[in-house]
């Protein structure tokens, strides 16, 4: 059960019926006939599936019911609280929210903190929340605490108590806590008038722990990862600056569907801005909450295609490093196609130290696959200058290798036409050429397209003066003399990388 | 009571009385030395931490065997006292793993403790009170740091294994961020980094200068860095020993073992940027200054050695320099017979043998090159098997035969047949002429051979002279 503090806590009674004290574990519905007939109206009314709230789920409203019920009998309120108007534990949650939403960013956070993330998170906590609210009694006020609580238990101030010496509170945060909590306890979400009183308060907590990470060591009931309920399918990207909320952040049922429904949107529309927004934001809430398997491999996998597609090389890279990570850490996913495009950006950058780590990383299972055969190929074709070889390989890339194989091609063209200049004398035919370096034109005359696609090419890098087109069906290229200008082309074209900056 | 302690303290006055810092550094080493084993389980027995500044002023200051001033004594007051706690936490930690108990073995704080060992010398040298004789205590320090931090990142490693992943920051929107699986060696490297910068500001004149362990102190920077695969801060380091070239002696002028040490990094540094000129010319040193018996050294330094004068000579050692080394037997031996006999089929199974230490050395990517050496050979020995043209009529048979210079394809075609060429099958039982033409293009690019391809005659015509240069051919 709960931690229990060195005395025994018992509420004074009121009636013969002994108050049973709550299961910590079992649901309200399960509690015995000792129950008075208005908890378990109220109880019944919780479960009802008319009171439903949307965005509450029903363990999250269980949770609370259990922490409303415990507190009254702790403090012996069983009786004396009128549960046919008591606000319904989804009530309470909302009320929660909506002050929450209300208020500054900065109160929210800290409010969110203290009141929501405490309610949510897992049930070891509540009972710390129990004892420190045994000061602001449910719907009492100052005059009749005192009938109530026992004696011993009227100066346990927060301070005292041993999970605040454990969690090392300091002085003016508890006191700040005592009267967050009786504000609370007095008012839960019903006032208006009230929730401005408590906005104002959160207004002026300045020595409150500030809204960066560090915050987290000072409530210490947010353990363990975030679990979300924002329940939106579409969510904009935003740089966090601090713990996010929990109701903005989306839990993996709903992280599942936004994934298709992206995905969906993207074939029909194509709108690449998009698509990235909503993906970065899928990526974050799958970090805030620390989900790790094959969704969040899904979701990389998904923005890199995507990338790829519209050659967003840098959040391509990104991406490809999660992967990496993931697959790394025996998340199931389609290591084979990306590993094949890892070693075929690799070969796009020229990085040699990234090159040799990747050779490396390989293991004996990766390279029996074919998809990686085909990248290591392609990588030992170029390597050894076989141009012909990489042609070929090019025209079968499997995946979305061609996107990858696109950017090489311009540059790997040129080098191949300096070889040839330097190897082939006097003169070589334009159609050798354009089946050499891979130009296949479509429509109805492939061959004249393809011709045309090559002649195109000399021509856009200073070939233009070595075509040699006195016989009408043979086009000539003079390699002989083109040897220089092809030569400087291809130191040009290797010169430069870019990997639109990012490493 | 005190004499238990005898051995170190002897040393220690011993040392400085003839100005011997090797015997000086086994003072604060962590290792006993052989003559005095239960060296390091004597401390707590000899003091404890009550007693411990007395018992060490009276070693150190009121030692009249000792003539240390006082604020020598003060310095080394501060390094026992921080070695006095290490060997707490040493022996902590060598019991637990004695015992057996690999998840008590606190090495984390062995790490800390050492590091503070390492600051309190440092202190020493930075307040000028310890004389640049004492410089080898320096070696030891560091030296053991990076030990020690091998060993709690390798802990480290090990608890994280059983407790799941590490995670990235909030801020970030990807779980993974570049964790630190090295955290205390990158320590280490910062740590040591410090000591080298230290050694290269001293404007002590030479005699007096700390300026003698900034090769020893570079050489554990490279093996750090190496070991945490960056490379750019290696440069880092070459780039500073360059700058402060003017002050510094010679490297020739450094302990042998510090020159071989550097100048083997310094080799595999420029091999890995493809300066292979550079390379050889560092590896070369190393190597004929390594002292013959240092097998591991030598074949370490061959490692990188061979593929950078295959590629810059186009020379393959010898069989006699290869058995030298069963390791460096078997990795190239069957690789340069390939290459000298063109058998493409062997050089890829040598290439496929060796590939996983290969690529663990970074040397694959170089040593694939050397299939460009191979098909040169290939073309030669088809050159020289064509034969002689015939002699003309009539001209003088003084006339120095000639080689047939024009070679069809089609035996060029053959002749990788038989090497072994897979690649140029072209699927139906047939050989696809394009791609032996490339092959041959890439030759002449590359400058191998002279000649060019004369396509619609499907013949490759070779220069009358010098066709292979550099084969005598």
């Amino acid at each position: 059960m709960y931690p229990q503090p060195a005395y025994t806590a018992v509420a004074a009674r009121q009636t013969l019926q002994r108050p049973t004290p709550a299961p910590a574990v079992e649901p309200p519905k399960a509690k015995k006939v000792s129950w008075s007939p208005g908890v378990r109206g109220y109880v019944q009314r919780a479960f009802d599936a008319d009171n439903a709230m949307a965005g509450i789920e029903t363990p999250e409203m269980q949770q609370r019911l259990k922490i409303v019920i415990t507190q009254a009998a702790e403090a012996g309120q069983l009786e004396t609280i009128d549960w046919t108007v008591y606000p319904l534990p989804q009530h309470l949650i909302q009320a929660e929210r909506n002050a929450a939403a209300l208020s500054s960013t900065h109160a929210a956070h800290i409010a969110n903190l203290n009141n929501a993330t405490s309610y949510l998170s897992n049930g070891a906590y509540s009972p710390e929340r129990n004892n420190k609210r045994k000061n602001g009694d449910l719907g009492a006020t100052a005059g009749e605490e005192s009938e109530l609580t026992p004696p011993w238990k009227k100066n346990n101030t927060n301070k005292g108590s041993l999970e605040d010496r454990m969690t090392g509170k300091s002085k003016k945060q508890d006191k700040k806590q005592k009267k967050n909590d009786a504000f609370r306890a007095n008012n839960l979400g019903t006032d208006a008038h009230v929730l401005e009183k408590r906005k104002q308060r959160f207004g002026y907590t300045s020595p409150e722990p500030s809204p960066y990470p560090s915050s987290r060591n000072d409530s210490p009931e947010r353990t363990g990862p975030l679990v979300g309920t924002c329940q939106k399918i579409e969510k904009s990207y935003f740089r966090l600056t601090a713990p996010p909320a929990p109701d903005t952040v989306r839990p993996l049922r709903i992280l599942e569907q936004a994934l298709s429904h992206i995905r969906t949107k993207w074939k029909n529309e194509h709108n690449y801005n998009y698509a990235c927004d909503q993906l970065k934001s899928l990526r974050q809430d799958l970090t805030v909450q620390h989900i790790q398997n094959e969704l969040t491999a899904k979701v990389y996998e998904c923005h890199a295609r995507i990338a790829l597609e519209m050659k967003d090389l840098g959040e391509y890279n990104q991406c490809q490093t999660q992967l990496r990570a993931l697959y790394k850490s025996g998340v199931p996913g389609r290591s084979e196609e990306f590993t094949a495009y890892r070693i075929l950006y690799t070969v796009y950058t020229c990085n040699r130290t990234d090159m040799n780590n990747l050779l490396a990383d390989l293991t004996q299972a990766d390279k029996q696959k074919s998809g990686v055969q085909h990248a290591l190929q392609v990588r030992s074709a170029l390597a050894s200058g076989n141009y012909h070889k990489f042609f070929r390989l090019y025209r079968d890339a499997p995946f979305m290798g061609p996107y990858l194989l696109d950017m090489i091609i311009q540059r790997e063209r040129i080098a191949a036409m300096a070889a040839i200049c330097r190897a082939y004398k006097p003169d070589v035919s334009l159609s050798f050429i354009a089946q050499e370096l891979a130009f296949f034109g479509d429509g109805d005359s492939p061959e004249l397209d393809a011709s045309q696609q090559c002649l195109e090419f000399l021509c856009e890098h200073g070939g233009e003066a070595f075509i040699d087109r006195t016989v009408v069906d043979n086009v000539r290229f003079q390699t002989g003399k083109a040897i220089q200008a092809f030569q400087d082309q291809r130191a040009a074209a290797f010169r430069s990388v870019d990997i639109k900056g990012q490493i | 009571m005190t004499t238990i302690m005898d051995g170190l303290w002897d040393d220690f006055a011993k040392a400085n009385e003839t100005t011997d810092g090797y015997l000086l550094a086994t003072t604060i080493s962590p290792e006993a030395p052989a003559s005095d084993p239960a060296r390091l389980y004597n401390w707590p027995k000899w003091t404890n931490a009550y007693s411990l500044q007395t018992d060490l002023r009276y070693k150190l200051q009121y030692n009249p065997g000792l003539s240390l001033n006082k604020g020598e004594a003060g310095a080394w007051l501060d390094v026992f006292t921080a070695y006095y706690a290490f060997t707490g936490k040493l022996l902590a930690a060598e019991e637990a793993q004695n015992a057996g108990n690999h998840r008590e073995a606190d090495w984390n704080s062995v790490y800390e403790s050492w590091k503070e060992v390492l600051s309190a010398v440092y202190r020493g040298y930075s307040s000028n009170v310890f004389e640049a004789w004492t410089i080898p205590c320096l070696y030891a320090v560091g030296k053991y740091l990076r030990i020690f931090a091998i060993k709690a990142d390798d802990k480290a490693a090990a608890t994280q294994r059983d407790s799941g992943l590490a995670f990235g920051g909030l801020q970030e929107e990807d779980a993974f961020s570049a964790t630190s699986k090295n955290e205390k060696l990158e320590d280490a490297a910062r740590q040591i980094n410090r000591i080298f910068a230290l050694c290269l500001g001293d404007r002590n004149p030479l005699e007096d200068s700390r300026k003698w362990a900034l090769y020893y102190t570079a050489n554990l920077l490279f093996k750090t860095y190496f070991r945490l695969n960056s490379i750019p801060l290696s440069k880092n380091i070459l780039r500073s020993l360059r700058a402060g070239a003017a002050d510094t002696p010679p490297l020739s002028a450094f302990p042998k073992a510090h020159q071989v040490t550097f100048n083997y990094y310094s080799g595999v540094l420029a091999f890995l940027e493809e300066d292979y000129a550079t390379a050889e010319s560092y590896l070369l040193s190393a190597y004929q200054l390594c002292n013959k018996d240092a097998k591991r050294n030598l074949e370490m330094i061959l490692m990188y050695l061979i593929p950078t004068k295959l590629l810059t000579w186009h020379k393959l050692p010898t069989k006699e320099l290869l058995q030298q080394s069963p390791k460096l037997d078997r990795l190239f031996t069957p690789f340069c017979m390939a290459i000298k006999r063109a058998d493409l089929r062997a050089f890829n199974a040598a290439l496929e043998a060796g590939e996983d230490e290969f690529v663990k050395r970074r040397v694959y990517l170089t040593l694939e090159r050397g299939r460009d050496i191979l098909l040169r050979n290939l073309w030669r020995k088809v050159f020289l098997a064509g034969g002689f043209e015939t002699p003309k009529e009539g001209e003088a048979a003084m006339a120095p035969p000639v080689r047939k210079t024009r070679i069809p394809v089609r035996e060029i075609a053959a002749a990788l047949r038989l090497a072994g060429a897979s690649e140029i099958d072209d699927g139906e039982g047939g050989v696809d002429g394009d791609e032996v033409e490339c092959m041959v293009a890439n030759t002449i690019y590359k400058n191998h051979m002279k000649g060019y391809i004369a396509r619609d005659r499907g013949m490759v015509v070779l220069s009358k002279a010098g066709a292979f240069p550099g084969t005598g051919v």
